[in-house]
């Protein structure tokens, strides 16, 4: 019987090594191509930006040239643009952070019937259309007499960047210990020296990481802020409104600029992310 | 204290006296952390009140009540340093970093933890943990330290030396402590007092002497250390000595309030007390034969089968001759009436 | 809440609700039924508004000429002209307030009304949206799986690294490298035009641009890294034992994804399938730049007409709402179909 199976088992071990090395060899291959397909269209782009012919193009090569990157140091529009992105950024950080957390410890804390219907509504701002915030915020704020600019496209943004920071913040409270809070209360510690002392210690990681990644979220954003920014502009949307009037190769020069700080950050992440 | 339909608790009197070492014993769900966390004040009792040196504390919050909490898992704040975490009841209360540090230092010298103060809790070693728990909770000067099987992770050499420890801290700072554990060693070995319980009820509250010579209910006599347990019906009551008629013959056993004749009865005797060849004095006899037989070292444990079929367990020192019997050996083993504590019958402390 | 106000204090957890309050409220529930009440009203103009409307253009018109008169004329005609012209300025404000008087009319008109040619758009936005949601899942799915089991190390760095550094980059920038490679000029023909399948001096280059196909390649260009995450994160929890141990049951490779890893990773393909279905649908900045601000036919710049060109935002609100329905029936759809739950869907 032992004699049997070891004969069995000699050409099914052989079988099944040679079909994973094909399986492995047709993974790879697929790797690749998929890869290919993700970077070559942004080495199209980025190459156009050092083209000396005036219209964004690698075909039409005319020799190499840094004046985009030049032209680009002199658009008003575009600076003036990266002002606002970084004032919308900021002012969103700063209310999607306390929302986010507020929502939080209410969803983690609580347990009752309508703890699900309020998870639903918190998180629903993420499963929208963009475009469709942007509406809704304007449409709303309009009954006050706001109008769009920096400060609606702000508040659309903040509605699901809130609901992001949220999520985070839900993930590492489901991981705290709750007799570290417990033990402050029985040391005599008022609410207010816990939350400052054991919670918010706590939570900071998250909140640092909530807070770059809103950042980030709210300057690349487009479709909602788009409907929300009325006759002001963003780096992004000043970008957007560029292929109808006006696009150069200063557009790619910013692009060429995103890729490299783009590069520069996610390999930071990741080796932080090795870290931990 | 009640739960939605589950009566964690039932009425329960409890009074500890002041300066006292007193433990709460029973398996895991009887109840113990339910009466724990409403000293505490994290659990308001559905009915009756905790009263701390006289005064009623309902409505008094955790951070208000004269106690501090040792946790199961200690809750040390991992982020903060040793002495912060020692000093924080005092930074509660509004202490100047100064006086809480120099003070951190002096609890750390009690619990001999001097120069582990700008450590993480992360870096200390299991037992040391335990220390900061007890400098941190014993700085906010509670009348009441409440403790929550706090040895429960270390392992057993370390939890052996903790409870002498613990014992010293608590004669050397004379408070009240209120010891929560499932382990019968720790409690006997550390405590003034013990109270026994099962299923969210009191079933005895003895010194740890009465508690293993004279349990008042089967459960407690065979949760507090081992025991052989022998049905029977009293016969008669006369003397202080109760006549029971058995499966195994007549025996006669110590006299207990609730147990009269007539009655069902169930009979005690530890394993030490069983006797092997018993001089003609010794008034219980039985004729078995050994079926088990453990050596610990300093002790031999020994399985009996009785005609009956009725297991006994005896345990003998060994220094006694009889630790050469060998398996399948007949014998005889008996046990004297004072020896034999008589209870009605119970649920038993089952085997987990 | 109890719990909440057992370690938080009122205050605090006074604070905690009323920013919860003020979210749900003024920025999630009510934005919304504004907008849904937008989209139920549209002002009513009474039968001769329009020739209202045009009499105040052409009024307008006369005073501009006047006024040109007005600077070129000798002194004895100054008066004549002023004089017409505050005539002329007082018959528009009495036209204006008759036009701001349009009556306020409730019903679902804007919606009824959606003629053919926009209703087919958006059935062609959701039919495109459906599709790259599916082609983006048989696409990502290995990728996904390759990145979170089979390999490790180094390895398995580098290939997050190589799916993050596309998936920050903007938006606009990731769709505007199509745009070139899918101009007239642009990479692909210049391409054929080396290998001489194409001329353009003869002008037999392919006009991609003209193609809702290439609406369709920079969306899924755009989109498919949204799939991607959702469902690394969750194979990334399936134990490698079970995968192993399936193999050893004498499993072949397609029963182990079907029996094992599939269903491991539902919810995470469920967020993904939402995320990028929504991220289509609500496109607004694909269409934009494919046709360079010219086109039309994606459901999103309809809705960005009616707002800012057409200037009607009671259509505009009810397209808006539409889009958003459909988008709530997919998900809904979706979570039947995986079977998961809110809680699992956003993790």
């Amino acid at each position: 019987m032992s004699t049997a199976a070891a004969i069995g088992r000699t050409p099914v071990g052989k079988i099944s090594a040679s079909g994973r090395k094909w399986s492995e060899l047709l993974l790879g291959a697929y790797l690749v191509l998929f890869f290919v397909y993700l970077f070559a269209p942004l080495l199209v782009m980025s190459l156009a930006a050092f083209n000396t012919y005036p219209q964004p193009s690698i075909t039409q090569w005319q020799g190499w040239t840094l004046k985009w990157f030049g032209a680009l140091a002199d658009d008003q529009r575009i600076l003036a643009g990266l002002v606002n992105s970084v004032l919308i950024g900021l002012g969103v950080i700063a209310a999607a952070i306390p929302l986010g957390l507020a929502g939080a410890l209410l969803l983690t804390r609580v347990e009752g019937r309508y703890n699900g219907i309020l998870y639903g509504v918190l998180v629903s701002p993420i499963l929208t259309p963009g475009i469709i915030l942007g509406i809704s915020t304007l449409v709303f704020w309009r009954n006050f007499g706001v109008a769009g600019g920096l400060l609606l496209a702000g508040t659309a943004q903040a509605t699901f960047i809130a609901s992001y920071s949220m999520l985070m913040f839900m993930a590492r409270l489901q991981r705290q210990d709750r007799t570290l809070e417990e033990a402050a209360l029985d040391l005599g510690a008022s609410p207010w020296l816990l939350f400052r002392r054991v919670t918010l210690p706590f939570l900071m990681p998250t909140i640092a990481t909530a807070a770059v990644i809103g950042f980030l979220q709210s300057i690349e954003n487009y479709n909602t802020t788009v409907f929300a920014i009325g006759g002001d502009w963003t780096l992004v949307t000043e970008i957007g409104s560029r292929f109808r009037f006006g696009l150069t190769p200063v557009i790619n020069a910013i692009g060429v600029i995103f890729v490299i700080l783009t590069i520069i950050g996610a390999i930071a992440w990741t080796i932080l992310r090795q870290r931990e | 204290m009640r739960f939605r339909d589950f009566t964690a608790v039932h009425k329960t009197d409890l009074m500890v006296n002041a300066g006292e070492f007193f433990s709460i014993l029973g398996p895991s769900g009887c109840g113990k952390t339910t009466i724990l966390k409403m000293v505490a004040g994290f659990l308001e009792p559905t009915e009756g009140t905790v009263l701390i040196g006289g005064t009623p504390m309902t409505g008094v919050g955790p951070a208000q009540r004269p106690t501090a909490l040792i946790f199961q898992n200690l809750a040390l704040f991992p982020l903060m340093t040793v002495w912060e975490n020692v000093a924080f009841g005092l930074e509660a209360r509004g202490m100047r970093v100064a006086e809480r540090r120099r003070r951190a230092g002096e609890l750390l010298d009690l619990v001999a933890l001097g120069g582990h103060e700008m450590k993480r809790p992360g870096e200390l070693s299991g037992g040391q943990k335990q220390r900061v728990a007890i400098a941190r909770a014993l700085a906010v000067e509670p009348s009441v330290l409440l403790l929550d099987e706090p040895l429960s992770a270390l392992d057993l050499k370390l939890r052996h030396h903790m409870r002498a420890e613990l014992r010293a801290i608590q004669q050397r700072v004379g408070i009240t402590f209120i010891y929560i554990t499932h382990d019968q060693g720790e409690a006997l070995t550390m405590s003034d007092r013990i109270a026994v319980m099962s299923q969210g009820r009191i079933e005895q509250i003895a010194t740890p002497e009465e508690l293993y010579g004279r349990p008042s209910s089967a459960f407690v006599a065979t949760f507090v250390g081992a025991n052989n347990v022998l049905h029977g019906r009293v016969t008669s009551a006369v003397n202080g000595h109760l006549s029971v008629d058995s499966p195994l013959g007549p025996l006669r056993a110590r006299k207990t309030d609730g147990v009269a004749a007539g009655q069902e009865t169930l009979i005690f005797v530890r394993p030490e007390r069983i006797r092997l060849d018993p001089p003609p004095t010794v008034e219980n006899r039985i004729s078995g034969k050994v079926v088990r037989r453990e050596l610990e070292g300093a002790y031999l444990q020994l399985e009996i089968a009785t005609e009956t079929g009725q297991r006994l367990l005896a345990q003998v020192t060994n220094a006694d001759e009889s630790v050469a019997r060998k398996i399948g050996e007949s014998l005889s083993v008996g046990f004297n009436a004072v020896d034999a504590q008589a209870l009605p019958p119970g649920p038993l402390a089952v085997e987990r | 809440m109890r719990n909440l106000l057992a370690i938080y204090g009122r205050t605090l957890t006074a604070i905690i609700c009323l920013m919860v309050l003020f979210w749900v409220l003024a920025m999630i529930l009510v934005p919304q039924i504004a907008m849904l009440h937008n989209s139920l009203w549209w002002t009513e103009k009474s039968g001769d508004a329009a020739a209202v409307t045009l009499r105040i253009d052409a009024l307008y018109n006369d005073i501009g000429v006047l006024e040109l008169d007005l600077a070129a004329a000798g002194d004895d005609e100054k008066a004549k002209i002023t004089a017409e012209i505050e005539s002329k300025r007082s018959e528009i404000a009495e036209l204006e307030s008759k036009e701001v008087s349009a009556r306020r009319v409730y019903g679902f008109a804007n919606y009824t009304r959606m003629s053919a040619l926009h209703f087919g758009i958006f059935v062609k936005t959701m039919f495109f949206s459906a599709l790259v949601t599916v082609l983006a899942l048989i696409v990502c799915y290995p990728i996904a799986f390759a990145a979170a089991q089979v390999f490790t190390g180094e390895k398995a760095a580098l290939l997050m690294l190589g799916l993050v550094v596309p998936y920050a980059i903007n938006e606009l920038l990731r769709i505007y490298a199509w745009l070139m490679i899918l101009d007239y000029q642009g990479v692909i023909n210049s391409a054929l035009a080396w290998m001489g399948l194409v001329d353009f001096s003869k002008g037999t280059a392919i006009p991609f641009l003209q193609s809702p196909g290439a609406v369709f390649a920079a969306m899924i260009y755009a989109y498919i890294l949204f799939m991607v995450f959702p469902i690394y994160n969750t194979l990334e929890t399936l134990d490698r034992n079970q995968l192993d141990a399936a193999r050893d049951l004498g499993a072949a490779t397609a029963r182990i994804h079907w029996r094992v890893a599939i269903p491991h990773a539902k919810p995470g393909i469920a967020v993904g399938c939402i995320m990028t279905f929504m991220l289509s649908a609500g496109s607004y900045s694909v269409p934009q730049i494919m046709t360079r601000g010219q086109g039309g036919d994606w459901f999103s710049q309809l809705i960005y007409r009616q707002f800012f060109d057409a200037n009607n935002w009671n259509i505009g609100a009810a397209y808006a709402f539409t889009l958003l329905v459909a988008c709530l029936v997919f998900i809904f759809l979706v979570m039947r179909m995986f079977g998961v739950g809110i809680r699992e869907i956003a993790r």
